[in-house]
């Protein structure tokens, strides 16, 4: 088991490289000029010649990459342009933000996706299962920065119940998991879990449908084991897949948030990352995008392992 | 929004001949919702194709004096917007761009990525290896992030969205083309062939393109709605398509004030994309499952 | 001021209610800015007018301040941290500033002219060790006339200027001071200064979230005893996008919004939430080029165009919320003067005119402009912007748009007309800050600021013009000074030398609850009178 770990982790550091590499690239092939958000509107050229050194946007692009990975491995990924602070304790901060409403949205959705899934494979070709495998393709389907909205409307400013954005009523730093702060959370964790939900549900359908209907299923009937452990028998069988599948999705719900953040002002990384796109603030895109990306990659290691570790014949493929 | 499905589908060794494509039209007659998913996806394309000759109103065209007009008023069946142009015309020419973004991503993707699975699956060795690493790489992103990092970088633009939507969905064509390939070079009449002193042109031609493109077809269908809610996304963020051009996604973003004055109006393109999407992953899986794809 | 649900009376009479009931307990006002982060907390702000507006003039003094007392007349300069100021009657470059005994920072510390040059150094000198680049990128270009300054004595400063510049108290209303000692205090470290700024201001900055919210508690010691804020609490939080400004006003998580979207307004007043707006110096205009071969060159053209607009009509598409511009200042500014053209809407003079000049609806005038989907106070760009396309085509111009980002716009606009990036377009769409002399008039059209090299974006260059504005830079009785500004402006107009098209009046949306707010005529606002109900 360990050393599958390593094997992983080792196959992982060529990819973060690459990571780091495009995400140094992607503002670099960024039209127009990063530091025009930040300087009054007529500011001198002397002046914008003298901020663009401060930031080190003189310098040739491989040295410009050089610093910053070195930078990087210190653990200073440099200083946003718009807010003069530093980008790691930006980032850091707003990952945990979006982690909260991401883990939220997971609660939300695992749930209730495992179970609509379950529901519908169990009881295959149902009317039952037609509504389940109705509800996971609308799921999939709405946008759901649209569905936001709506909610916003009716729940927010209609009917006052929920409150329309930010992370409690003082800001995000003193989070707690009390009712004051909760009812920011609900309204962009339901319209975050939306996909989710149908994705699960349908990934759930399938893995029990196929399991139900294999030989061995039959044959521990045949046994004579009752219902229950039958089902229990094939919940574990699922349990590798299933857990991929919502692995993964953490990651997207973490990194796919950015346009439910956006609708709900929800001080997370997305939220960070569109204020940096319009504002051109090119150290803390590249942060940002830095960072979510190798939580991802992370999250994908620490799913491949936990698979293995439950079911033993995928470490051999 | 949506995730890209990474599920790699396992590789159905069939020989697909014409006795199974029949099959598969069969299937879908016998399935009326996909029927009527795939009469609104063609309604929608051809409306869409033919719009200039369908008598609409000017779509770049207001009146201020007209604006945000509710649904149902004479000359203006489902209103106008927030500029007084005819939100009927709108949406209809918004399909145009919505359903180009949306799909032509896809079709990009289906071919690069899967001529590089194809070449990665069937050179093997150090070229696959420096394909699909590379392709591990840009995997590291989730689609989301990796679209509105590459978009927000560009700018908004038609072409820019087109670009990093494309880079968006190369990767997870590879992966499955290349799994694929690799399952169909491994079969021995593959071997037999290569043996009797075939050319790897020719192999790829005739014997691995037919029994891979009809698994990567289908997992392509299923990003189509992925990409498309993706795209008008990113113009609802401000990133994708620009004014005064109709899009759903921009057009949602337009009308998002108008919600207090009227809501029914600001809803209308989000139903769009909405139905759309719905139509196109409903139609993804009934092709899926008359050609007896598992999930 | 205009309150669109007729609230006036009543707004008043409760304030005067609040001031008779003394200072109890008087609540905490949330803000909704439209900025994406809280504003630079260290002293010279960034994000524009609002930055200045609350976090400026907020948290901290300037040495001349701007009068926010008052909602029927522009505002002028006011002493603030100096009480007085006066030109050298020999030597016209040597000013001498009296500054205010006894005032404290909010660390305890005096406002000395030693802080005060200190203070000078953190913009100007970037050897001097609290040289500060950021606030220096907000603060340097605004006091281009300092070229020296020294303290005399503990309460008397001394600034040389490089050339006589009588603006020089209006450049000084830009310039914050931040206390030397709580730099000291904070390890001379801005980032530092950044979470405990402190200021002479009549609010002290209590915590801070950065992108999220500011809370500013009431200095209980400023020196203006009137303008001790009767809330508790202010609490500014950053809402860039309009609709979720709207919808955290209208589902009670804010009491006051700034620029509310028109198509907002009717839910808001219907829900009883008052709208409060008022003239200010602000204007959106087409910045004309001048270059040879332009054909805003001809002013029989300029002024068919000023004439072919219906201002009124395009008041709609702002749900009223507009002055219609009568001149480049808001004809309440006191430079407005008397100009002889009469902008106003008179299409068949329009017509007379282009025919002079040789065009025709059937003959039209082609002309290419320079426009953006977005911008700070661009107010609603594309519709306006398609509105003037379609008024100006009635009359016998056709436009064509170059269409760019507002970054890209932001660069277009500072590389000038003569510029290739701007392809030949012969007028830019922007908004100005108009608030001073400097920003008002000369700087739009003054021979030494040819783009690139400033901001005179169209290369208009006039002897008599410029004769004008050294007029203003050299008349030192301010009175007399205002007339000269008032020449100006009259042949800003009558010469039709921009596109004039409206001016912004700021609305904002507050809570019934909201009392006490009086909109001054500035991009700058008064927040100590007001109090929750």
């Amino acid at each position: 088991m360990f050393s599958y770990f390593l094997r992983r982790v080792i196959l992982m550091l060529p990819v973060a490289f690459g990571v780091s590499v495009i995400c140094f690239l992607l503002v670099q092939i960024a039209p127009g000029d990063p530091l025009t958000a930040i300087m009054p509107v007529d500011a001198t050229a002397d002046e914008q010649a003298a901020m663009r050194a401060i930031y080190g946007l003189d310098k040739p692009l491989p040295v410009q990459y050089a610093i910053w990975i070195s930078n990087l491995a210190q653990g200073d990924m440099g200083k946003s342009i718009a807010s003069g602070r530093p980008v790691a304790g930006e980032v850091f901060g707003a990952v945990q933000n979006s982690l909260i409403l991401a883990l939220s949205a997971a609660v939300v959705a695992f749930p209730i996706g495992i179970f609509l899934g379950f529901l519908a494979g169990y009881f295959r070709d149902t009317l039952l299962d037609r509504a389940v495998t109705a509800i996971s393709i609308a799921g999939v389907s709405v946008p759901n920065y649209w569905l936001g909205i709506v909610l916003v409307i009716i729940f927010s400013v209609n009917l006052g119940w929920l409150p329309s954005m930010g992370a409690g009523p003082g800001g995000s730093q003193d989070w707690s998991w009390d009712w004051l702060h909760i009812r920011h959370l609900v309204l962009p964790a339901v319209t975050l879990a939306v996909v989710p939900i149908g994705i699960v549900a349908r990934t759930v359908r399938a893995l029990a449908g196929d399991l139900l209907t294999m030989d061995f299923v039959q044959a521990l009937y045949a046994k004579g084991m009752s219902r229950g452990d039958v089902l229990r028998h094939v919940a574990r069988n699922a349990a590798a897949t299933a857990l991929s599948v919502m692995g993964l999705q953490l990651g997207y719900l973490l990194g796919g948030s950015i346009l439910i953040e956006t609708v709900f002002n929800w001080p997370g990384s997305g939220f960070l990352l569109s204020n940096a796109i319009f504002q051109r603030d090119l150290p803390l895109l590249q942060g940002t995008i830095l960072v979510l990306a190798l939580f991802f990659v992370t999250m994908n290691l620490v799913v491949d392992v936990a698979q293995a570790a439950i079911d033993p014949r995928i470490k051999r493929s | 929004m949506t995730a890209v499905d990474v599920t790699v589908l396992d590789a159905p060794a069939t020989v697909s001949g014409q006795g199974y494509w029949s099959g598969v039209g069969a299937r879908l007659l016998r399935d009326p919702l996909t029927l009527i998913c795939l009469g609104v996806i063609l309604l929608l394309i051809l409306s869409a194709a033919f719009a200039p000759w369908l008598g609409l109103a000017d779509p770049y065209k207001g009146s201020m004096i007209a604006r945000l007009k509710p649904i149902g008023t004479p000359g203006h069946i489902l209103g106008t917007d927030e500029q007084g142009r005819d939100m009927f015309a709108r949406l209809i020419y918004g399909g145009r761009l919505t359903l180009f973004i949306g799909l032509t991503p896809v079709v990009l993707a289906f071919f690069i990525g899967g001529t590089l699975g194809i070449v990665a699956g069937y050179a093997g060795g150090w070229i696959n290896t420096g394909i699909m690493r590379t392709v591990d790489v840009f995997f590291a992103f989730p689609s989301v992030l990796l679209a509105i990092a590459i978009s927000g970088a560009l700018g908004a633009g038609i072409v820019n969205s087109l670009v990093s939507l494309t880079i968006v969905f190369i990767p997870p064509i590879t992966r499955v083309s290349e799994a694929v390939t690799s399952g169909v070079r491994a079969l021995d009449y593959i071997d037999a062939a290569r043996a009797s002193g075939a050319n790897a042109l020719t192999v790829i031609r005739v014997h691995v393109i037919g029994n891979v493109l009809s698994p990567i077809f289908v997992y392509a269908t299923s990003l189509t709605s992925v990409c498309m809610i993706l795209a008008a996304g990113l113009s609802f963020l401000g990133i994708g398509v620009r004014p005064p051009e109709p899009e759903w996604g921009l057009m949602l973003n337009t009308l998002r004030s108008a919600i207090y004055v009227n809501p029914w109006l600001s809803a209308l393109p989000g139903l769009m994309i909405f139905v759309t999407s719905l139509c196109l992953n409903l139609l993804s899986d009934g092709v899926r499952s008359a050609m007896n794809v598992r999930d | 001021m205009r309150h669109f649900k007729g609230r006036f009376a009543a707004l008043m009479l409760a304030a005067g209610l609040t001031v008779a009931q003394g200072a109890a307990a008087q609540g905490i006002l949330r803000v909704g800015m439209t900025a994406a982060d809280i504003p630079l907390t260290t002293g010279q702000t960034d994000q524009g007018g609002e930055g200045m507006r609350f976090m400026g003039y907020t948290v901290y003094d300037s040495l001349i301040e701007w009068d926010l007392s008052s909602s029927d007349k522009p505002s002028v300069l006011i002493p603030g941290l100096a009480t007085e100021w006066a030109v050298d009657a020999e030597d016209k470059t040597k000013w001498t500033f009296k500054l205010r005994e006894g005032v404290t920072f909010h660390d305890g510390s005096p406002l000395t002219a030693e802080v005060v040059v200190w203070n000078f150094d953190k913009l100007l000198d970037d050897s001097s060790e609290q040289y500060d680049s950021r606030q220096a990128a907000q603060g340097k270009s605004r006091i281009p006339a300092v070229a020296s300054y020294t303290a005399v004595d503990d309460l008397t400063l001394e600034i040389v200027t490089k050339t006589p510049d009588a603006t020089l108290p209006y450049q000084l209303a830009w310039i914050l001071m931040s206390s030397k000692a709580q730099f000291e205090a904070m390890d001379k470290d801005w980032e530092k200064v950044a979470n405990a700024p402190s200021g002479t201001g009549p609010w002290k900055l209590d915590t801070f979230v950065p992108r999220e919210r500011a809370e500013l508690v009431p200095n209980p010691d400023y020196w203006d005893e009137t303008r001790v804020p009767k809330l508790d609490k202010m609490v500014l939080i950053p809402l860039p996008e309009p609709n979720a400004r709207a919808a955290a006003l209208l589902s009670g998580q804010v009491d006051w919004i700034e620029a509310p979207a028109p198509d907002t307004i009717p839910a808001m007043s219907g829900n009883g939430f008052v709208i409060s707006s008022n003239a200010y110096p602000h204007n959106w205009t087409w910045h004309l080029s001048r270059l040879d071969g332009s054909p805003w060159n001809d002013i029989r053209v300029r002024k068919a165009a000023n004439l072919a607009i219906d201002r009124e009509g395009m008041g709609a598409l702002l749900g009223g919320l507009m002055v219609p511009a009568k001149g480049f200042l808001p004809p309440s500014s006191q430079w407005f003067g008397e100009p002889t053209f009469d902008v106003t809407y008179d299409p068949d003079a329009a017509k007379a005119l282009l025919a002079e000049a040789g065009y025709s609806v059937d003959n039209p005038l082609k002309v290419k402009a320079l426009i953006s989907p977005s911008g700070s106070g661009q107010m609603l760009p594309l519709p306006m912007n398609e509105y003037l396309q379609q008024s100006l085509a009635e009359v016998g111009i056709e436009v064509e748009f170059m269409v760019v980002e507002w970054n890209q716009m932001i660069n277009l606009w500072r590389a000038g007309a003569g510029d290739a990036a701007v392809e030949g377009s012969e007028s830019i769409n922007f908004t100005y800050f108009i608030q001073d002399p400097f920003t008002g008039l000369i700087r739009h059209l003054s021979c030494d600021l040819i783009a690139p090299n400033g901001t005179n974006w169209g290369h208009y260059c006039d002897p008599e013009m410029q004769a004008l504005f050294d007029q203003i830079k050299t008349t030192f009785d301010p009175e007399e000074q205002d007339a000269v500004l008032r020449q100006t402006h009259e042949k800003f107009v009558n010469e039709a030398l921009f596109l004039m098209v409206t001016h912004d009046v700021a609305p904002r949306a507050m809570s019934p609850k909201v009392k006490g707010f009086v909109q001054a005529q500035n991009w700058y606002q008064n927040f100590s009178s007001i109090s929750m109900e």
